[in-house]
């Protein structure tokens, strides 16, 4: 619990620091929102300024933020018409669905992999995984996006073009759930393949390094099935930096990828955070950003924990 | 008298000859078809809100425009047809216009349109914040009876203009905004309105559904069941969307360019380039008259003959632009005049006024200057840097800055703060105030965008601008227009470098698209789907 009250000041100076950048943008809200509302009349630009309180000083702007903040309430865009809460609810699940599918996509295709790799290695398998890995990783996100679709929604027809549900579409919960999924597949193909290409090299890493180690000789001497010994032995031990890295990445959760929702039209909040910096709609921003801090600092509280768990020779101090 | 006869009769016969081929096609056209659902983009992004009351740029300009009506419609050839509008009467005077309203004309929430909401609308919503100067001589609007609107003014406004900003101007339910503030209206986001379609559902990040209107004052139209709006960010995106057969017609410049003649050659789609003509897309230099340098008339000149403005279009726009003459847009038959002065490609005749400017070359360089260039569109980097190579050819050295939006925005229209400025406009045809506020005195306003930044001022310009904005007599209107072009194509202080041609892609099975003026702001009632 002393890590949760540790959390409390980082994700304060978060608020404070993002604060900090967005105003030392040159161009700010009242620039885009005059530009595109067509504002001529000076009086009409000082009533906006005042509407969107920037007619007071930055650090009185902050303060005011600050406590906004510690009630819960995270601000208005004017550019949305909306609460902010609102505008990032309406986003949220769909990051939520993408993310955690392609982590687990990452996790389950890359830690396979890698074991596979380790288990056979010198064989023409671990180097073609190893290749892929390597594949996977260069390849830019939005051309392998972009090929996929090609493939799998032109030129085969399987799989829908973007977006993430079929406008219209009437049936029962199973007939929507197929069809998210359908429309899922792609983007998660897209981001989980990345990602998974770091797990498996992680992976096989680990695995070699274990498996010099003298427990696993003795309990292939003991007469253990190698399947077993793989998978009992030696991958809870290895997964160590495996989780390191994915704890990492549930902080990544949150932000979404700008990318991947670009290619696939999804409905996440990588774009709606893209176009708030695009427009200087701070209030979003700060909004995006402090609950990325916060999803960061919970994810990496539950890692701590699972580590315990994994390895009871590294103890929460 | 004769001679505005026979300007019309010219202008008629231009115009009639353009269409000819839409005609021939129109004549074997099928009869349109009742029903079906088309899926719609357009080559940008997802808007802020659906309905913005004062602009809000395109994104919701595409999408407020099926729900909201206007009282009149300009159409491709330059006449104005009427909408929710029977009649549009001039006074003698041209202080005054009688606006006839249709009746039988309902809300999609079963209110009727009677002549108070268009006053309302009027003198609350359009001339204090989406007309704003245009209607700066409207003192008040009479309604004498439920479908007669007298728009009384204090200066005359010339018709053409009049009838331009009721083409524009959308006609909001006063029983809805009227005692609210109009810009944060929650009903922005579920607007009301006469239009043929009426709003269904907006999933954010998605699309935004409408439905048929069925108590459409024209009870034959829309043709269409559904209307499916839907953005993609990405153009390789939309192109796969095309071919998928998961969206059907696509505006303004939705694909890569290559990509139009990919899918034009396999025969299933066609492009269409009508429709744009109210919307005169241009890309312009400009040169901040606030700074030494630059504020130097031969300066501005010798840098224009530095610029190549084939290669551009040929390299930067693929074509897909030419390159432009005079500060009217080649589109605008009312008022376009090639015989201005021209700045070809010469650079022989750029060093030369350069010299004669004072600035010679001089270990190498003549002056450097600071070259800002707006990267809302990705054209506009490559233009930033060909315009900085056309530059250094003549010894000119340049410091490029190639800016986003919001700092775009407060560099050149903020702060003032560039040497030579590359940024974009969409002019209506009609020229006041759209493109004539960049070059007047009053069109200086410090943080406001897409005006005179260039601090240009010139007293005859004004009382020119001033003339033809209160002058009724069409031919006279264009002698003014002409002058104030060739004022403003010798003095360059801003001036367009290409007129960007915008493209619709369809599908062939889509029909009745790409009509009138500006047919992405239309309500698309008339189009529908060939099974």
């Amino acid at each position: 619990m002393r890590r949760l009250l540790q959390a409390l000041p980082l994700l304060l100076a978060v608020v404070v620091v993002n604060f900090g950048l967005i105003q030392a943008a040159p161009g700010s809200f009242l620039d885009v929102m005059t530009a595109e509302q067509q504002v001529t009349d000076p009086a009409i630009i000082e009533r906006l300024r005042v509407a969107y309180g920037m007619d007071q000083s930055v650090s009185v702007q902050l303060w005011r933020y600050l406590q906004s903040v510690l009630q819960l309430d995270l601000g208005y865009s004017y550019r949305h018409n909306a609460p902010v809460a609102e505008v990032i609810g309406a986003h949220l699940p769909a990051t939520l669905v993408l993310m955690l599918s392609a982590i687990g996509v990452a996790v389950l295709v890359g830690c396979t992999a890698g074991v596979v790799a380790a288990v056979k290695v010198g064989s023409w398998w671990d180097a073609l995984i190893s290749a892929a890995a390597v594949f996977f990783f260069a390849a830019p996100g939005f051309w392998l996006g972009i090929m996929l679709m090609v493939l799998f929604s032109v030129k085969l027809g399987w799989l829908p073009v973007g977006g993430m549900q079929t406008i219209g579409l009437d049936g029962g919960v199973w007939v929507q759930v197929l069809d998210l999924l359908r429309h899922m597949a792609l983007p998660t193909l897209t981001l989980g393949l990345f990602y998974a290409a770091l797990y498996a090299r992680v992976t096989r890493a680990s695995m070699l390094e274990v498996s010099r180690l003298d427990f696993v000789r003795a309990a292939r001497a003991r007469g253990l099935t190698p399947l077993r010994v793989v998978v009992a032995h030696m991958l809870r031990n290895a997964l160590l930096p495996v989780v390191t890295l994915l704890a990492l990445q549930l902080g990544t959760v949150l932000g979404g990828s700008v990318v991947v929702e670009a290619v696939f039209s999804w409905p996440g909040i990588g774009s709606v955070l893209f176009d708030s910096v695009t427009s200087r709609n701070y209030p979003v921003v700060l909004g995006v950003l402090l609950l990325s801090a916060l999803v960061v600092t919970v994810a990496n509280l539950l890692v701590d924990i699972l580590y315990t768990r994994l390895d009871p020779r590294v103890r929460v101090r | 008298m004769s001679l505005i006869r026979l300007l019309s009769a010219a202008a008629l016969l231009v115009a009639s000859a353009l269409p000819l081929s839409a005609a021939a096609a129109a004549a074997t056209e099928p009869a349109a078809q009742r029903g079906g659902t088309l899926t719609a983009t357009w080559g940008g992004l997802e808007p802020q809100a659906l309905f913005v009351p004062a602009g809000g740029g395109s994104s919701p300009f595409f999408t407020s425009t099926k729900i909201l009506e206007r009282l009149l419609r300009l159409e491709g050839d330059l006449r104005f047809t009427p909408l929710l509008a029977d009649s549009v009467k001039a006074a003698p005077d041209f202080k005054s216009y009688t606006v006839k309203i249709r009746r039988g004309v309902k809300f999609h929430d079963g209110r009727a349109l009677t002549a108070d909401d268009v006053a309302w609308n009027a003198l609350e919503y359009w001339k204090p914040v989406s007309i704003g100067v245009a209607l700066k001589a409207l003192r008040t609007v009479d309604t004498p009876d439920a479908q007669t609107a007298v728009f009384r003014l204090d200066a005359p406004i010339p018709e053409f203009a009049f009838k331009s900003v009721l083409a524009t101007a959308l006609v909001l339910p006063k029983h809805l905004y009227a005692g609210k503030d109009i810009i944060t209206n929650p009903i922005n986001n579920t607007p009301v309105g006469t239009g043929p379609f009426k709003y269904k559902t907006w999933v954010r990040g998605s699309h935004v559904e409408f439905v048929r209107n069925e108590s459409y004052w024209r009870p034959e139209l829309p043709y269409l069941d559904r209307l499916i709006i839907r953005w993609w960010r990405d153009p390789a995106s939309r192109a796969a969307a095309l071919e998928a057969g998961e969206l059907d017609i696509a505006t303004f410049n939705p694909v890569p360019v290559p990509e139009v003649a990919r899918l034009v050659n396999g025969g299933r789609f066609v492009v269409d380039k009508r429709g744009y003509e109210n919307s005169a897309w241009v890309s312009t230099i400009e040169f901040n008259q606030r700074r030494d340098i630059v504020n130097n008339r031969q300066v501005r000149q010798g840098i224009l003959h530095a610029i190549n403005r084939k290669f551009i279009t040929d390299t930067v726009y693929f074509k897909q632009a030419r390159p432009a003459v005079s500060p009217f847009s080649s589109v605008n038959r009312l008022f376009h005049d090639p015989n201005v002065p021209k700045y070809p490609f010469d650079p022989v005749k750029a060093g030369q006024l350069l010299d004669a400017a004072g600035y010679p070359v001089k270990d190498g360089s003549r002056f450097t200057v600071n070259l800002v260039s707006a990267g809302w569109f990705e054209e506009n980097v490559k233009l930033g840097q060909v315009i900085k190579q056309a530059l250094e050819d003549v010894k000119i050295k340049v410091h490029l800055q190639i800016l986003d939006r919001p700092t775009s925005l407060k560099r050149i229209y903020g702060d003032y703060d560039y040497d030579i400025a590359l940024s974009n406009n969409a002019a209506s045809i009609e020229p006041v105030p759209s493109l004539t506020q960049f070059y007047t005195t009053d069109g200086i306003v410090k943080g406001a965008a897409f005006r005179n930044a260039t601090g240009f001022s010139r007293p005859d310009v004004d009382s020119l601008v001033f003339k033809l904005s209160t002058e009724p007599q069409p031919a006279k209107r264009r002698q003014l227009a002409t002058e104030f072009a060739r004022i403003v194509s010798t003095e360059v202080p801003l001036v367009p470098l290409v007129e960007i041609e915008p493209y619709t892609v369809a599908h062939k099975k889509v029909r009745g698209h790409s009509t009138s003026a500006n047919f992405m702001g239309e309500g698309w009632a008339e189009v529908w789907i060939a099974k």
